[in-house]
């Protein structure tokens, strides 16, 4: 079956009634959470992971699909009214959005937000379409070393090339490679790490670990440090874009959707690189530098789209390869597994026809969003009025129904809050979170893939290199571990040159300008009373 | 602040890299208690993974404690309602974590509806909402909301504890 | 001896603010602004930003008039930091600014002012926008 008759089924699946309106409310839940401090579209998909125990397996990821394209819009438009990203994802939107705003022109701002958005996420969604079956094509043929080796280079992409810290990166991925240890060894059915304990013989269950790491470990953050300030968000009406905005934003769309879907589909691009791309080049071409800094539609448009073309991007290495590469992916997947569907290259034969319904509920969504937001935008800012206490004490509520519901056992409970207490040390010590829950959920696999290597050849570690990707793949990874060494060297030579900051990854390959900008959005908002 | 606070700060993060160790310790002597006959089909067998994870949380531990003896120090996560300018408000965290260890208690005698509203209710009010009639209700309406709504819609059957036979 | 006003970033709240400048400057005393928030909710227009309260303040300072801008954030509600206010800097009297509500949005959510009308121990002037 080729591609368009494929994605036709798709369509007729995803337009059934029924899944229809878990589209509906997918996209509605997830704006919501988008906007709303302190919730994002990973932990609401983890809140929600108990759903799959009733509901088919296509609606349930048509709604999830709802909640990731959801939440990118509703990001934007708290970054634009309040000058608050909740995503890094979204810092570059706030840098001119807010400023657009703060100018008179936030419904400018907002509309060339959810029209990129929509642009970049169709022509992000296409390319997925066409992109994934070729990717599955090529990695069917691959053997065990190949697969070990890709899925070494995402865990250590992901550590290495994002967050601030490597070495805390690594610690943060030890962890989560030791969380997945925990219980039966599935070749010599040997218990590892469960400590005589009868309850951890099948080990940490994904969805107590996904909730206590984002919503209880989160809660209990920002419960630790709650702004007690409040902040003022600017007054908006509906949406709408005049003629020159619209000449101005078309372009800087299309670039930023180049941008985003390629970052979004390497194992460690993320949305942050090509925003931040996206915004030096738009930057560079605009025919008004001079507004730059003080709002320029163009830097909203083309982040606003390279950041949607990512979160498009991203499902293709997870949907193609089963390798989750952002915290949103990472829980769709342990979705997969909570439905004992294998990921992998061969999800799209063994289960083409809900692979496709959810493809096609990525366009229908696409257009919910687009339709549902531009007149609703007023509505969403009045979420923010939500009194915090029920927010966050509603997070713990759900948290703990959702890990409860899994086997009913309060011992889950206990390890939600152990976990929880886990991740709210990681984030008062800055371990990022994702290569923790990547470790949860790769590394049986990662264990799994190394095991058959070595017993194909019979124990010979050369088996390792017994395919020509897989060296390919140990050479980039040599080469992503030795990048700061090398560019050590490469500044000690120039000494000239401002020192790297916090932020190595993103320093390495963006304007510096554009780095101060975006500790100036966030130095900004903490001076505001 | 003053050059004691500022130790004491620096000392909190090594308890990281001390987690971190013993972390690898107890992963190294998990699997090094493992019995493991020698088998052709499984050459690498159960214990090389977490030799490497072990090794690997070690080294984090070692290299993480001198990063932080030398001066390092790991950015605290921001957020939209996060304020890192005043320290951790722990008259929040506390009665927040004991809503929820009361909660662990009571599932399964009391059941989820008393332990769902102990929860929500200690929960808000440790988040400092006074509204104690009004947060009571609500409360009872979700844990309510929730037994029914995962009974009915879900099909999975939490326990209904003290309140057996009334719901 | 002092007036004590409830400002909001509102018509209503600008008419109080105004209303109150006119008693302070009539009675040549002490003006005790209060601008509260909750801080439950992540925003709230109602809490008046740094530069507006800025403006107020030089307002307040070119017309020669005492003053003091108390912005209260700490979980009380609006009326009752406006009483407390009153009660501690022993005002002779209150500014409220009034807005329409409907019946059933006073039934929910109570009313401030109605709350302040019924508390005061002072004399309170109640006036409307424009």
């Amino acid at each position: 079956m080729d591609v368009w008759s494929s994605l036709m089924d798709g369509f007729a699946t995803a337009l059934t009634p029924m899944n229809f309106l878990y589209a509906v409310i997918g996209v509605i839940l997830g704006t919501a959470v988008g906007v709303l401090p302190g919730l994002g579209p990973a932990m609401t998909v983890a809140l929600l992971l108990p759903v799959t125990y009733a509901l088919e397996p296509t609606s349930a990821f048509i709604m999830f699909a709802g909640i990731y394209y959801g939440g990118m819009y509703g990001g934007s438009t708290t970054s634009i009214l309040l000058n608050t990203p909740g995503e890094s994802s979204s810092v570059v939107t706030a840098i001119e959005g807010n400023k657009m705003a703060k100018a008179g022109r936030a419904a400018q701002a907002l509309a060339t937000a959810a029209i990129g958005s929509f642009v970049a996420g169709t022509i992000g969604t296409a390319l997925l379409a066409v992109c994934a079956p070729i990717v599955v094509k090529f990695a069917v043929s691959l053997g065990a070393p190949s697969y070990f080796a890709i899925m070494v280079l995402a865990l250590l992409a992901v550590t290495a090339v994002l967050g601030s810290s490597r070495l805390r990166g690594f610690a943060s991925l030890g962890l989560g490679l030791a969380i997945g240890l925990v219980g039966m060894d599935s070749v010599t059915g040997q218990r590892r790490l469960t400590f005589g304990q009868p309850l951890l013989a099948d080990g940490l269950d994904i969805v107590v670990v996904a909730v206590a790491i984002f919503a209880v470990g989160e809660a209990l953050w920002v419960a630790a440090h709650l702004r007690r300030t409040p902040l003022h968000a600017i007054p908006v009406g509906q949406p709408w874009m005049g003629k020159s905005d619209w000449k101005r934003s078309w372009k800087p769309w299309l670039r930023g959707t180049a941008f985003g879907f390629p970052f979004g589909a390497l194992p460690a691009g993320g949305a942050e690189i090509p925003t931040f791309l996206s915004y030096v080049t738009e930057k560079r071409l605009s025919k008004h530098p001079e507004e730059f800094g003080k709002g320029a539609i163009e830097g909203v448009a083309g982040p606003e789209a390279a950041n949607n073309a990512a979160a498009a991007g991203t499902l293709t290495p997870m949907l193609a390869l089963g390798l989750p590469t952002n915290a949103t992916a990472a829980v769709m997947l342990a979705a997969f597994t909570s439905y004992g569907i294998q990921p992998g290259p061969q999800l799209f034969s063994s289960q083409g026809p809900l692979v496709w319904a959810l493809i096609a509920s990525l366009f229908i969504g696409n257009f919910l969003l687009l339709i549902i937001n531009l007149p609703l935008a007023p509505l969403w800012a009045k979420l923010l009025q939500l009194p915090r206490p029920y927010l966050y004490a509603g997070i713990l509520f759900f948290a703990t129904l959702g890990a409860y519901s899994v086997n009913l056992q309060a011992f889950d409970l206990v390890l939600l809050l152990v976990l929880g207490a886990l991740g709210f040390m990681m984030r008062r010590f800055g371990l990022p979170v994702l290569p923790l829950v990547l470790g949860v959920i790769l590394g049986p696999r990662i264990e799994g893939q190394l095991r058959k290597t070595l017993q194909l050849s019979a124990g010979d570690p050369a088996g390792l290199l017994g395919e020509p990707i897989a060296v390919g793949v140990y050479v980039i990874i040599a080469l992503i571990l030795a990048w700061p060494f090398a560019y050590k060297l490469f500044r000690r030579n120039r000494p000239a040159t401002a020192p790297a900051g916090g932020a190595a990854g993103l320093a390495t390959d963006t304007d510096d300008t554009v780095h101060s900008n975006h500790h100036a959005v966030y130095s900004d908002h903490k001076e505001q009373p | 602040m003053t050059s004691l606070t500022t130790g004491l700060k620096g000392r909190s993060e090594l308890g990281v890299a001390l987690l971190l160790g013993a972390a690898g310790v107890v992963v190294f002597l998990d699997a090094n208690g493992l019995v493991t006959p020698y088998s052709k089909s499984d050459p690498v067998g159960p214990k090389t993974v977490p030799f490497i994870v072990a090794g690997m949380l070690v080294v984090c531990a070692v290299l993480l404690a001198i990063n932080v003896l030398r001066g390092g120090k790991g950015e605290a996560e921001g957020g939209e309602d996060v304020d890192l300018t005043h320290p951790a408000d722990w008259k929040t965290v506390l009665p927040l974590a004991g809503a929820f260890v009361l909660n662990i208690l009571l599932v399964d005698w009391a059941g989820w509806v008393i332990s769902g509203t102990v929860l929500f209710w200690g929960s808000v009010l440790a988040l400092g909402s006074r509204h104690f009639v009004r947060d009571g209700l609500i409360s009872v309406a979700l844990s309510l909301l929730t037994f029914y709504g995962f009974y009915l819609g879900l099909g999975i059957a939490l326990p209904a504890g003290l309140l057996e036979g009334i719901l | 001896m002092t007036v004590v006003v409830g400002y909001v970033p509102t018509p209503e709240g600008e008419a109080a603010l105004t209303q109150a400048i006119t008693e302070a400057r009539k009675n040549n005393t002490t003006l005790v602004l209060i601008n509260s928030s909750k801080g439950e909710a992540t925003v709230d227009n109602r809490f008046a930003q740094e530069g507006d309260i800025h403006d107020i303040e030089q307002r307040l300072a070119s017309q020669g008039i005492q003053y003091l801008v108390k912005r209260p954030v700490r979980g009380h509600d609006a009326a009752a930091e406006v009483l407390d206010a009153a009660e501690e800097h022993h005002a002779d009297l209150i500014v409220i600014g009034l807005r329409r509500r409907t019946p059933v949005g006073k039934l929910i959510m109570g009313s401030t002012s109605q709350r302040i009308l019924l508390e005061a121990d002072c004399p309170v002037l109640a006036v409307k926008a424009g």
